[in-house]
């Protein structure tokens, strides 16, 4: 008898939910995309909710390629009707959402992120440049000796790259391969750095995909540590071994600079400023994507738009910057935020 | 009697109690090294339990209390009858507040290093206090509101004091200020309810657990309703039932096999089952605790099983002997008798199904949530993602809340065994 | 309740003259003794007036063979104890009776068990009836982990043989009082019925059997697990149950089937070697089997 009772509570239960799964509307916006945005459209996404008038948007962090994805699988409420991404949107993924009914797309860049790499404060600064960077990391590099070809990499110690660097064991700890903090820092870091060898800048003429392998493959003798994508992990391990350095997004270091210390890179330490003013290198901006056939039919998404773009939110003091978000300069500011109050669509991508 | 011409020229037959004497000692010998080894293994991971729990503890406990400051808050009609009582700038109120409490402070930037003491959150607790009581306007109160993270962590003493100031996320000039409040006794560390009634946040003085307890209460409860019944039916019909031929040898060998399947697998399974095919809502405890139920299953099965198994074939024989059915059999005499077992089993798979976050993934439970989920197709997360989530934030107070959440899961998991030992020790027979 | 029909007594001896008897008969005790060698049945298997009737009666664990083409009747009100050393098949046979080997994998039963003039091992009969009407007492004492009164109640209940609440208790206490145990028990009837004594559980398994109220009573080594004292309480038991039941009694005591029998059978290695009224198996046996068992020589 008790098991009938258990197993109606049951039956009922299934139906009922059910029922609801048919009636049910989504009353909140969906975001999926970046991990390197997630922080700031988190924030954003609290004050918006918190001020009371629509619920709280709920965001995933599934990486960049992984929101497109979702966000492109269709139009509709069990689709997400925001893309976060730390790189604008490829063409093979907008062809994918053009296929799939999502025509169009409003694209907001919403400021940069920098990537640092850093070492514990109980050590002495370093000052790099990218092709320091690249010789340190890069699995095959130029001979040292003059010849024509690449070999593997001979470098032990910083000091062994570059005579001014101090004589300490080469060890970076870093994102794996599935982060984009990593295609952020190879695309950024690596690339120019290889760029500066003649040798391989006429190799990225004739033979595209070879450069790209060269500067891409990270040496796997130990130099370099795949950490995992847990950046606080890093930061940690770093004050536990002042000879390391790391590799992490600006915000980690904003808000240890009582641990760590940013290294500068071709002369320009990681600061807010250089960031923002393009000196520091290695930053790059941030987007998201909205689907434009969701506005007015999901509650909301017009007042977050207006939320997230404005100066209290994205400006120079507001508080995305709190949070480590590097706010575009304020012309484009004024730019991105007319095209997105007029829901201004991406047309064709590169 | 013994003289060794006796015993050179007749071997005596050794008598066994001599042989045995002879091998007591290396018997003994290796009982105590066999005890001394289980004890040594036993006290090992003792050790290291009491080391993570204390390492747990002592990075986390501290988040259970958080840091206030009381501000004299005028509400200020002037500024509250601007806008609608649920728009108006409160912040403005704690402005102001600030302002007359220190009227030294002066310049753009001091004020805003002076504002940036309050936490954000303090905004939405005055518009509280004014929508549930409109009579406040005018008038003034002392008020309790939590301080920012930056100044919580000063205070627990996670930020050194003595680093030059260029290095610290607190300036001097905040530091003079938080020590005048302390010394006014307007700074307290007070216990901190948000952390236990609020919903994730990014601003770590307002991040609570509670959103992350709904959703996992709610998912393992679609898990529990549906994987018991269902993983004791299988057993019970596999085991009671069907006839042993290659069709049931397959089935068997499958969920031994599917008990080991990586959980990550059955997120996908998921994705592609609830949400793709039925339409289910993404992020739903509903879709969670399916997904979680296909994971636990097979664990209950063969849990269920065995207890089954382990009931004495006498039972059956006396029960078939007077007449009774084999359906009377099983709901009567050995269910009763397996079910302990069957608990057991269940409260393992539950276990592992509170901690699992990989195959949440993949349908959308990884995500941050403010809103506390009120039922089964409300958007949620559950509290190993929680941890998850708090750990890879970069602000330094999410590093006591992660430890914090950790003790809650692990509350969480003390209060569902316990609740299990209860209803096993309720159903035990001890005759 | 109970499905099977009775059938009259002239259809039933219709059904007998059919069936190919093996034994051969006669119970001239003069005659000469069986070789060891041979297999066939000595004595009379039948009665005049069967309960049961069992005809070339073969039992196979998958290849082997447990009982082989064994022929015997089960009388009305007798007590008839099977005989043999371990392993001859006696309680394997027994447990054919009411289908018990039913649930033994790869178990298979081939012949003619008639009750009531059915075979029981017919696909339509149903074996919850059967074995309502055909109880078994078990050779270790297996009381449910319930309250004593729970134990003998479960019978009637599951059957609904009782309209009321008073009526099974009625039931209970008839079922107890039968089997001996009622003065023992009456006090603690909410006690669970594990705690009591061997004996005493065995007791209350034969009073759990009675409460169904079965025709047949098939007990398998009663008294094996028991000391002498329990031993000689549930023989008396036997004793008294055998003006309203069949009893069929498998035991390896032969002072027991002599001191509660009427007739006895005599099994080896699956053959059913000799049946006759036990003080003549026990005085005279015919067959050498038999003789070197009852005196010892084997067994």
């Amino acid at each position: 008898m008790k098991k009938a009772v258990v197993l109606s509570i049951v039956v009922a239960l299934i139906a009922a939910t059910a029922g609801m799964v048919q009636a049910q509307q989504r009353d909140s916006i969906s975001i999926v995309g970046s991990s390197t945005v997630y922080p700031f459209a988190t924030v954003v996404a609290e004050k918006f909710g918190k001020a009371g008038s629509f619920k709280s948007p709920k965001i995933e962090s599934t990486g960049t390629g992984g929101g497109f994805k979702l966000f492109c699988g269709g139009v509709g409420v069990q689709h997400p009707d925001m893309s976060n991404a730390s790189r604008a949107i490829k063409a093979s993924e907008f062809e994918t959402c053009q296929k799939n009914g999502v025509t169009d797309i409003v694209e907001v860049k919403i400021g940069y992120d920098g990537i640092v790499v850093a070492n514990s404060q109980k050590a002495a600064g370093l000052k790099l440049t990218t092709k320091d960077i690249f010789l340190a990391l890069a699995k095959d590099v130029p001979d040292p000796k003059g010849g024509e070809g690449l070999v593997a990499n001979p470098y032990k110690t910083w000091k062994d790259v570059n005579p001014s660097l101090p004589d300490v064991k080469i060890e970076v700890l870093g994102p794996p391969p599935t982060s984009g903090t990593r295609d952020a820092f190879v695309e950024l870091a690596m690339e120019s750095g290889a760029l500066k060898f003649e040798g391989l800048k006429k190799l990225s003429k004739e033979d595209g995909k070879k450069f790209q392998k060269v500067f891409s493959s990270i040496r796997e003798d130990g130099a370099y540590v795949e950490a995992g994508e847990n950046d606080n992990l890093i930061v940690q391990k770093l004050g536990a071994n002042p000879n390391a350095l790391g590799v992490f997004g600006f915000s980690f270091l904003d808000q240890n600079t009582d641990k760590i210390q940013g290294s500068f890179v071709d002369g320009n330490p990681p600061s807010f400023e250089n960031i923002a003013s393009g000196k520091y290198p290695l930053s790059r901006p941030l987007f998201f994507y909205v689907k434009k056939a969701h506005v007015g039919v999901i509650p909301g998404i017009k007042e977050y738009l207006a939320e997230f773009t404005s100066e209290k939110a994205w400006g120079k003091d507001g508080y995305l910057s709190e949070k480590g978000l590097i706010p575009l300069p304020e012309a484009e500011r004024k730019q991105v935020g007319e095209n997105v109050k007029a829901l201004k669509t991406v047309t064709e991508v590169k | 009697m013994n003289s060794p011409i006796d015993t050179a020229a007749a071997p005596e037959p050794q008598r066994t109690i001599d042989i045995v004497n002879r091998s007591l000692k290396r018997r003994y010998r290796a009982e105590r090294r066999f005890r001394f080894y289980g004890l040594a293994a036993i006290v090992l991971s003792l050790m290291f339990l009491a080391l993570l729990f204390v390492s747990i503890v002592a990075k986390g406990y501290s988040a259970f209390w958080q840091t206030s400051i009381r501000l004299p808050i005028v509400f200020d009609p002037a500024v509250i009858q601007q806008d609608t009582l649920v728009n108006a700038d409160y912040a403005a109120l704690v402005r102001e507040a600030l302002f007359k409490k220190f009227p030294q402070v002066d310049g753009r930037q001091d004020k805003r290093q002076l504002t940036a003491l309050m936490s954000s959150g303090s905004v939405y607790r005055l518009r509280d206090m004014v929508l549930k009581d409109p009579d406040l306007v005018g008038r003034g109160a002392e008020v309790w509101l939590l301080a920012d993270d930056d100044v919580d962590m000063l205070i627990k003493g996670h930020f050194r004091r003595d680093l030059p100031e260029a290095e610290r996320r607190v300036s001097d000039k905040q530091i003079a200020w938080i020590e005048q409040l302390e010394s006014e006794g307007r700074l307290e560390r007070r216990f901190n309810t948000t952390f236990l009634s609020a919903g994730d946040s990014r601003e770590p003085e307002l991040a609570g657990v509670w959103g992350a307890v709904s959703g996992s209460f709610f998912t393992l409860l679609i898990t529990l309703s549906l994987s018991f019944p269902i993983g004791v039916a299988a057993a019970v019909y596999l085991e009671e039932f069907a006839r042993k031929n290659r069709w049931t040898d397959l089935i068997e060998v499958n969920i031994n096999n599917l008990a080991a399947v990586p959980s990550i697998v059955f997120g996908l399974l998921g994705l592609a089952v609830f949400l793709n095919f039925f339409g289910l809502p993404r992020s739903a405890p509903l879709v969670g605790g399916l997904v979680l139920t296909l994971m636990t299953l097979p664990t209950i099965i063969i849990a269920s099983r065995s207890a089954l198994k382990a009931v004495p074939p006498s039972i059956r024989e006396a029960a078939l002997g007077v007449g009774a059915s084999k359906m009377q059999m099983v709901v009567h005499h050995v269910l009763p008798l397996a079910l302990p077992g069957m608990l057991t089993g269940t409260i393992i798979g539950m276990a592992r199904a509170l901690g699992e976050s990989a195959p949440l993934l993949m349908i959308g439970m990884v995500a941050f949530i403010v809103d506390i989920p009120k039922g089964f197709t409300d958007s949620a997360t559950v509290l190993p993602v929680q941890i998850y989530l708090w750990s890879d934030s970069p602000e330094r107070a999410f590093v006591e809340r992660t430890s914090a959440a950790i003790m809650v899961l692990l509350a969480f998991l003390v209060v569902m065994n316990a609740g299990a030992i209860i209803l096993r020790k309720k159903f035990e027979r001890r005759w | 309740m109970l499905t099977l029909t009775r059938v009259d007594e002239t259809a039933l001896a219709g059904t007998m003259t059919e069936i190919h008897l093996k034994a051969k008969g006669g119970t001239d005790a003069g005659r000469p003794r069986v070789s060891r060698e041979k297999r066939e049945t000595v004595g009379t298997v039948t009665v005049e007036n069967p309960r049961m009737v069992c005809r070339n009666v073969n039992v196979y664990y998958g290849d082997k063979q447990a009982i082989k083409n064994v022929s015997i009747d089960i009388g009305c009100n007798e007590v008839l104890a099977m005989i043999g050393p371990s392993g001859c098949g006696k309680s394997t046979f027994i447990r054919c009776l009411n289908r018990m080997n039913d649930t033994i994998e790869g178990c298979r039963v081939t012949g003619d068990i008639l009750l009531d003039g059915v075979n029981i091992h017919d696909k339509d009969v149903d074996v919850v009836p059967l074995r309502a009407q055909v109880g078994m007492v078990f050779q270790k004492p297996n009381p449910f982990p319930k309250s004593i009164y729970e134990n003998v109640a479960y019978g009637p209940r599951i059957h609904g043989m009782a309209r009321d609440k008073s009526e099974l208790d009625a039931m209970v206490e008839t079922s107890l009082k039968k089997a001996g145990l009622w003065e023992e028990v009456k006090d603690r009837m909410d006690q669970p019925g594990t705690g009591l004594s061997g004996g005493q559980q065995q007791r209350l398994c034969i009073a759990r059997t009675i409460a169904v109220n079965p025709e047949i009573i098939l007990m398998d080594e009663p008294c094996s697990a028991l000391d002498p004292i329990a031993t000689s309480v549930i023989e008396d038991l036997i004793f008294e149950l055998r003006s309203q039941y069949s009893i069929c009694i498998v035991t390896h005591s032969m002072q027991q089937a002599a001191r509660v029998s009427q007739r006895t059978a005599y099994f080896h290695l699956g053959d059913l070697i000799e049946v006759g009224p036990t003080e003549r198996i026990f005085t005279n046996p015919r067959h050498e089997l038999t003789q070197d068992y009852i005196t010892g020589r084997f067994g």
